[in-house]
């Protein structure tokens, strides 16, 4: 196994790392490397999806990516996407629903309503957006207070 | 007004446990044991000490050098000293300079471990209903036996005796967020920074397990990234400050979700015999028998059996009944509190079998409940007196519901009704300290919100009531264990019930220091300009104006207000063996499930779903219609999917969410949440708890509805399509 110096493009900004292993991933390089905690690290195998972020816009688990199959990417973590304005009014639209219990997974939840809002034009459908949460645990809401969440993001970015 | 901690947490820039850093901070890895049930003949930990980035290694023979005196006697060591009771249970701890290096050197450790015969199954230990000589095996834990009136004869003289067996699964909690701590040494004090739903529970525990004095401990709340129970105990923290003492340096210690899974102290499967003798279509009495698996419980120590089974009584009139509950040792991870410990299985055992009574009975089954539902004034199974209970308005509000439900209903659907009742404002209590300043009033508590809002919101809202700030004004701050008054916790529903109380006394006695010095009987405060006034008759006054020289230059008024639970007698001789908790402060649920249910794959779909609940007084509404739900939720997952499946030699063979399947999004019906308000509990403004509650009768529930709609019953958990479709001889 090797390390070397990674250089990865996050929320805008390039950013250099010295002696990152191959095999780290790219949660860990964001939490630990660039000290984005935002991004939260929840079950590491795909299953709760606390940990996504963008990459190239589209809603991606950082925990099954390896930091240097993204060095030629755009990352965009909770930290980029808060600073948006449609990532602004998704969190906004979370805080005021009540979808926002212990908050370990709302990041995550956020950020791949945001992927989806961002694009521009008019947003899809209620349905295919509470579709995209469908790989976003939460286990403090039963979801209630989410789906109306999407929906009030939905009519604000629209 | 939204939550204060709702934006911050939705842009990620709240720290939980597991955002822990300190300057020189070590990463720690568990070495975990290889079998289930076993004997350590040599552990040999020197090629851990020399793999790369090793910074500290402790095992069972470090603890004399690393502790005061004392730590070897504690009842439970920090590491088996000699046997071990489950697969995966720590038996030393490696710290390194990174993560990597710290799992590589716990994996290159090799125990030397004699085996042990594996008891994996409680039904292998006990394969007929034990005897009471049986209490004497070793691995029973716990022994409960009560009884009350002349159980037989009422079952000699019955019309009719309804006998089933239930069996329950093992569910886990699955806090998205995993433990996670970080110790450190700070001249000479142990300080545990860790996502803990109680930090002064977790400073008394693991002072037993490291035999120092909790004097010289130090524990500060990180926000929890959900509890649910399994984040009371002492868990990591041990470890973690085991390797901070060795290596002198910070230790960051948090599991994988494997680990969460296999070291879980968390809900173990039941196999529960009820038999109901019925009289003129009444219940004249009960036998109630329960095998509780407590996996690798030690003795004594087992809260679970005697806490569990007055729930197998139910929130009923039951004039005479016997009961008898053995906690059984397997070598499985202990048994540990998980949402209302037990009470999702206990309803599902005995609201299935009331309504099975019920439907071979000819009665509805919620008139069938509403003949025999406890009302103010009766007394509880160990003779306490209940106090105001909504159990007989919910069922009617059920009924209204469910009579419209059942007008509409398709062909293939069905309808359940199930109950529950919980206890609340239990615990040890605890102490709110609260400062009045000249522009807003902050509470300081020792514990963190752990999400369900109590803390954060509904401490505030008590005080905005009783001081009539307004919201805006007040402030919930934290503080260490060193720092903050002290409290039991968040857990058992009792937040705002118990520790509220706290606040209610603190916040009137800053109202009467205030009204002594105006000169008047009773004074309101408001904010005028950024500026708290006192507002006294028709006279308003800036706060400062009322404060001694002292209090200006500490910043405002302070005032402490305690509230620790009565002690309520139980009637022990209702108690052969064992021990029984008092329950107090009764709070009733009555929830409806319509389900549907697919004839070829036994699949169930819940269609529709409504949640009745007596909390004397919603005191923030939006938090509990947020708690009903999430909890409705949460037993959805009990009741259709979650189950850990241990193989004979007790390896859990599912140890993540990819083969432990969670509700989503997608799986959620609409929800109708109705509060019963009138029945006052003795929380601040007649509030009771409803963390808990909501869980309780969804898996009975959701098996009453698909009896209803196929006209066969399910005894066992999880309604899992294999389950049903077993059931329904589709297999």
């Amino acid at each position: 196994m090797s390390d070397g110096p990674l250089a990865l493009t996050i929320n805008g900004k390039s950013r250099q790392f010295e002696k990152v292993p191959d095999s780290e991933r790219l949660l860990d390089t964001l939490r630990w490397r660039a000290g984005l905690k935002g991004t939260k690290e929840g079950c590491r195998t795909g299953g709760c999806g606390a940990c996504t972020v963008l990459v190239n816009g589209e809603p991606t688990l950082s925990c099954l990516v390896l930091s240097r199959e993204v060095s030629q990417e755009k990352v965009t973590t909770i930290e980029g996407v808060a600073t948006e304005k449609v990532g602004r009014l998704v969190i906004k639209a979370f805080t005021e629903a009540g979808a926002v219990q212990c908050g370990y997974c709302t990041p995550g939840f956020v950020v791949a309503l945001a992927a989806q809002l961002r694009g521009g034009g008019s947003p899809p459908s209620v349905d295919t957006l509470v579709d995209g949460l469908e790989g976003n645990l939460c286990r403090c809401t039963g979801y209630c207070a989410i789906q109306k969440a999407v929906e009030a993001a939905r009519e604000a970015v629209k | 007004m939204t939550r204060r901690d709702a934006e911050p947490k939705a842009r990620g820039a709240l720290e939980y446990g597991t955002d822990l850093e300190a300057p020189g901070m070590l990463w720690a890895a568990l070495v975990r044991s290889p079998v289930a049930h076993g004997r350590i003949v040599h552990l040999d930990l020197s090629n851990a000490r020399k793999m790369p980035g090793v910074v500290a290694v402790v095992g069972p023979d470090d603890l004399r050098a690393l502790l005061p005196k004392g730590a070897l006697e504690a009842e439970r060591p920090v590491f088996p000293l000699d046997e071990i009771r489950y697969r995966g249970e720590p038996i030393a701890a490696v710290a390194a300079e990174t993560l990597e290096q710290a799992r590589r050197a716990a994996a290159a450790v090799a125990p030397e471990v004699e085996s042990l015969r594996v008891d994996a199954r409680i039904e292998d230990i006990f394969p007929e209903w034990p005897s009471e000589a049986a209490a004497r095996d070793p691995r029973v834990v716990g022994h409960v036996h009560a009884r009350h009136g002349d159980v037989d004869a009422k079952f000699r003289s019955a019309e009719l005796v309804h006998s089933e067996t239930y069996r329950t699964s093992g569910v886990h909690q699955v806090a998205i967020e995993p433990h996670a701590c970080l110790a450190e040494i700070r001249d000479g004090t142990f300080c545990v920074r860790s996502s803990t739903q109680t930090p002064f529970g977790l400073r008394e525990d693991i002072a037993s397990i490291l035999g120092i004095p909790e004097s010289r401990l130090l524990i500060e709340g990180t926000w929890v990234g959900g509890g649910f129970g399994g984040k009371g105990a002492a868990f990591l923290e041990p470890y973690a400050l085991l390797l901070a003492v060795a290596s002198g340096r910070p230790v960051k210690l948090s599991l994988t979700y494997a680990e969460e899974f296999e070291l879980g102290r968390t809900t173990l499967p039941s196999i529960i015999r009820l038999d109901t003798a019925v009289h003129r279509g009444r219940i004249v009495g009960r036998r109630v028998r329960l095998l509780l698996d407590t996996g690798a419980s030690l003795p004594g120590r087992d809260f679970a059996v005697g806490y569990s089974i007055g729930f197998l009584l139910g929130p009923y009139r039951t004039e005479t009944y016997e009961i008898e509950g053995f906690a059984l040792q397997t070598n499985k991870p202990p048994f540990g509190p998980h949402r209302a410990p037990f009470a999702p299985q206990s309803a599902f055992a005995l609201e299935s079998h009331l309504d099975g009574l019920a439907r071979r009975l000819g009665i509805d089954p919620i008139e069938f409940r509403k003949l025999h539902a406890w009302r103010e004034g009766d007394r509880t199974a160990y003779d306490q007196p209940v106090g105001p209970f909504g159990l007989e308005a919910g069922l009617e509000a059920a009924a209204r519901t469910a009579g419209r439900w059942r007008a509409g209903l398709p062909p293939g659907h069905g309808i359940g009704v199930a109950c529950g009742f919980w206890s609340t404002s239990v615990g040890a209590g605890g102490e709110a300290r609260l400062l009045l300043q000249p522009d807003g009033l902050v509470i300081l508590e020792g514990e963190r919100e752990i999400g369900n809002g109590s803390v954060v919101q509904g401490l505030a809202i008590v005080a905005e009531r009783v001081l009539g700030l307004p919201l805006d004004a007040i402030r919930v701050e934290y503080g260490d264990t060193a720092t903050a008054p002290f409290d039991s916790g968040v857990f058992g529903s009792r937040t705002l019930g118990a520790l509220g109380q706290a606040v209610e006394k603190a916040a009137r006695s800053l109202a009467n220091t205030l009204a002594t010095r105006a000169g008047v009987k009773v004074i309101q405060l408001e904010m005028k300009n950024s500026q708290v006034m006192v507002v006294a008759g028709r006279r308003r006054q800036k706060l400062v104006d009322l404060l001694t020289p002292a209090e200006r230059a500490a910043g405002g008024i302070e005032a402490l207000g305690k509230h620790y639970a009565p002690e309520r007698k139980i009637d022990l001789s209702r108690v052969l063996a064992g021990t029984v908790y008092p329950y107090q402060d009764f709070t009733a649920a009555v929830h409806l499930a319509e389900v549907e249910v697919d004839r070829e794959t036994g699949r169930v779909r819940v269609v529709r779903y409504a949640a009745f609940h007596d909390l004397g007084k919603a005191v923030d509404p939006p938090a509990v219609i947020a708690q009903v739900e999430g909890g409705v939720v949460m037993g959805l997952g009990t009741a259709l999917s979650e189950e850990m499946l241990w193989t004979p030699e007790a390896r859990l063979a599912n140890p993540g969410l990819l083969d432990y399947r969670l509700p989503r999004i997608r799986d959620v019906p609409p929800i109708h949440v109705e509060v019963i308000e009138g029945f006052a509990g003795a929380g601040p403004f007649g509030a009771k708890g409803i963390g808990e509650p909501p869980i309780i009768p969804v898996p009975a529930a959701v098996a009453n509805a698909v009896a209803d709609a196929t006209g066969t019953r399910v005894f066992e958990l999880p309604l899992t399509p294999e389950r049903v479709a077993r059931a329904l001889k589709l297999l």
